[in-house]
């Protein structure tokens, strides 16, 4: 009962319409602008739209990456390249032109790139022309080179990572079942790539549950319910699991249009294919959909912190207005903050504030190391959360319980 | 039933708000009587478990608050002064909320709002969000949530403030008929709010209880200090700079006074019965405080 009529008071202000109405707003057209900006080329010119992601769609043929087919992929193109009339050069490098390019290599450029930045060296980025020089007389041997990239990132000497993080991603890495499935992806990976901006959805579930204690003191209802027999025992727990409820479905509204204008766009295809197709060097053996559910689980732990937080602050300060102060730097000073490099305290702490953490950044081998223990990022950020949801929780309960109507 | 205030007191910093109070309540109405400032709302909280006491003890047919914990607020009904609403609350809806919180059951809860918004007068806007409600419909509805719960203490601090005076006689009815076998205090700087319901008058200055005595025993300290004179405009003015007026009353080119002194104020001063107000003026002197 009084879990109704708390989550009915957090519900009815016209303030949580409002913030509730522009934060799905901001959402919409944050998650949309992927969609409403897409465009793609053919030989006609520039095509946009519906039409943009039909012929898209067609680009991306489902296949399976055997080390036959990548050999076979790979010839094709130096054949290409071995024809003159087929071939520019820029000063710089060597690309196809011509039907050559509108024919073989622009109906699956992200795939033929994918292969070639296999073999690229850890800072490089040479696209398909990489693919003309290389020696496969003994096969293509793309796992290898895949194994081979995977040891020299890991071996990178301003990556810092310990014999057992090594050990940890290499193991992680060989979990990845090989031949990998290539197919159509690009709705997920709109979605993986702009997870952080659910950040603003946070703010605005906390400035909704800013007033759920201090809109108390400052109404000066407390007194009346901290004076009633459950003032300061059911009440507080019906706050708290009220505020969790309304925290989860309106965050979750979020999620559905955030995810829902993406996938109604360019469709669920790829839910099933391995993230490696969009980066080969990434170690998690997840597919789109595993990657996307992981890391949406971590963010709804950064979100119930964050509601954590909010309640703590609520419950210690006369207004709701004092915690969206100190709650707003701690949402996004971290946008203001650019990583530098993988290791370091500073680099590694940053990867666990909340804006940074609601970003996956599969393809980093962020890893923390506790002892012998190793850790990923994902797994320190859940963990880290839960714990500061559970640990902050009390202290919001005792701030009211201990509340003193001066 | 029985409610003990002891060696009480509450601090804020170097000012005492409340100075040592000590006192043992039996059902009945107290008139809780002090000027802005006294300690009367400090006492209030501190009494109703909102308001940590810097030291003594609250005890409820002898045993603290402490020991009693969620059955001591069972026992209570509070209104606080100036206390807030939900605006995007029904009157009823927050009835049945407040009826949660003070732990009655589902049924309970429905059937005593039902009764309580009839006996304030607040069933036909029942379903009216309380933003639409006037200071008087609040003050109702703050008194029915008070009493959702049966209690045997009931805490109304400054439940008169800003009703005009039809509103206030209305409410006056109301705490009279809530009151019977139940402690009452009822905090007024509004004398006649209470001289008509109180059987108890705790008059509070400066954080201690200047006396406690019953309504009406309450006055006798100033017998005989009361008086009335008949004086012109021009004696009327320097009787109010020499004496404490409690009031004056044009009568034809005459003014009658209602002096509060200790000896006789001029000759042809009469001795009357004192009133609650000659006695709150007595000790605190100040009419403006209380009128």
């Amino acid at each position: 009962m009084l879990i109704k009529y708390e989550f009915l008071k957090i519900l009815r202000k016209k303030s949580t319409l409002i913030v509730m109405c522009f934060s799905l707003v901001l959402t919409a057209f944050l998650f949309g602008l992927p969609v409403l900006q897409y465009q793609t080329y053919n030989q006609d010119g520039v095509l946009k739209g519906r039409e943009a992601i039909a012929y898209d769609k067609e680009q991306y043929a489902e296949v399976t990456l055997t080390e036959d087919y990548i050999t076979g992929t790979i010839l094709g193109v130096q054949q290409l390249f071995e024809n003159p009339d087929n071939v520019g050069y820029d000063g710089n490098e060597k690309f196809l032109i011509g039907d050559a390019y509108w024919n073989e290599i622009a109906p699956r450029e992200h795939l033929l790139n994918i292969i070639a930045k296999t073999y690229d060296s850890p800072n490089e980025n040479s696209g398909y022309s990489r693919l003309s020089d290389l020696d496969i007389t003994d096969g293509a041997n793309f796992y290898k080179a895949q194994k081979s990239k995977i040891k020299k990132l890991l071996d990178t000497p301003s990556r810092e990572l310990s014999e057992r993080q090594k050990e940890y991603w290499n193991h992680m890495a060989g979990r990845v079942s090989t031949p990998l499935q290539y197919g159509y992806f690009k709705g997920w990976e709109i979605i993986i790539s702009s997870f952080e901006l659910l950040m603003f959805a946070v703010l605005a579930v906390c400035i909704v549950l800013a007033p759920v204690f201090s809109g108390e003191y400052q109404s000066g209802t407390d007194a009346v319910i901290l004076s009633g027999r459950y003032g300061k025992t059911k009440l507080i727990k019906a706050k708290i699991l009220a505020s969790y409820l309304f925290g989860f479905l309106a965050f979750t509204l979020h999620i559905a249009v955030a995810f829902g204008l993406p996938l109604a766009a360019f469709g669920t295809d790829g839910w099933e294919l391995p993230v490696q197709i969009a980066n080969t060097v990434i170690p998690y053996p997840f597919t789109f959909l595993q990657t996307v559910l992981v890391n949406t689980g971590v963010i709804y732990l950064i979100l119930f912190a964050m509601i954590s937080l909010t309640l703590l602050l609520s419950s210690v300060m006369k207004t709701p207005y004092p915690v969206l102060i100190v709650l707003v730097p701690v949402l996004f000073i971290p946008v203001f903050l650019t990583p530098d490099g993988t290791a370091g305290v500073y680099n590694l702490t940053l990867f666990l504030l909340p804006y940074r953490a609601a970003m996956p950044e599969i393809g980093k081998y962020i890893s923390y190391q506790f002892g012998g223990v190793v850790m990923d990022a994902f797994l320190v950020r859940a963990v880290l959360y839960t714990v500061l949801t559970v640990v902050l929780l009390p202290f919001a309960g005792m701030g009211f319980k201990n509340h003193q109507v001066v | 039933m029985e409610l003990q205030l002891q060696n009480l007191s509450r601090q804020f910093g170097r000012k005492c708000a409340v100075d040592n109070i000590n006192a043992t309540l039996a059902p009945g109405v107290y008139g809780l009587l002090g000027a802005n400032g006294a300690g009367k709302t400090t006492l209030m909280r501190m009494i109703c478990g909102v308001l940590k006491a810097t030291s003594g003890n609250i005890r409820l047919n002898g045993k603290t608050m402490q020991e009693l914990g969620e059955r001591y607020y069972t026992r209570l009904g509070y209104m606080p002064q100036d206390f807030g609403f939900y605006p995007d609350f029904t009157a009823r809806e927050f009835m049945l909320y407040m009826a949660a919180v003070k732990g009655l059951d589902k049924k309970s809860a429905k059937s005593r709002t039902e009764e309580l918004l009839y006996m304030v007068n607040l069933q036909e806007a029942a379903d009216k969000k309380i933003r639409s409600y006037s200071g008087g419909m609040k003050q109702r509805l703050g008194i029915a949530q008070a009493e959702l719960n049966h209690p045997s203490v009931l805490i109304l601090d400054e439940p008169t403030a800003g009703l005009d005076p039809k509103e206030r006689v209305r409410f006056r009815n109301l705490v009279s008929g809530f009151a019977k076998e139940k402690i009452v205090i009822l905090s007024t700087h509004i004398v006649s709010d209470v001289s008509s319901i109180a059987d108890t008058i705790l008059m509070m200055k400066n954080g201690r209880f200047l006396l406690q005595e019953p309504m009406d025993a309450v006055t006798d300290s100033i017998r005989g200090k009361v008086w009335e004179v008949l004086a012109d405009e021009r004696e009327a003015a320097e009787y109010g700079r020499r004496f404490l007026v409690v009031s004056l009353h044009h009568e034809n080119n005459m003014v009658r006074l209602r002096i509060v002194n200790e000896t006789s104020p001029a000759a042809g001063a009469v001795s009357v019965e004192p009133g609650l107000e000659d006695l709150f003026l007595y000790h605190f002197g100040d009419v403006s405080s209380f009128l």
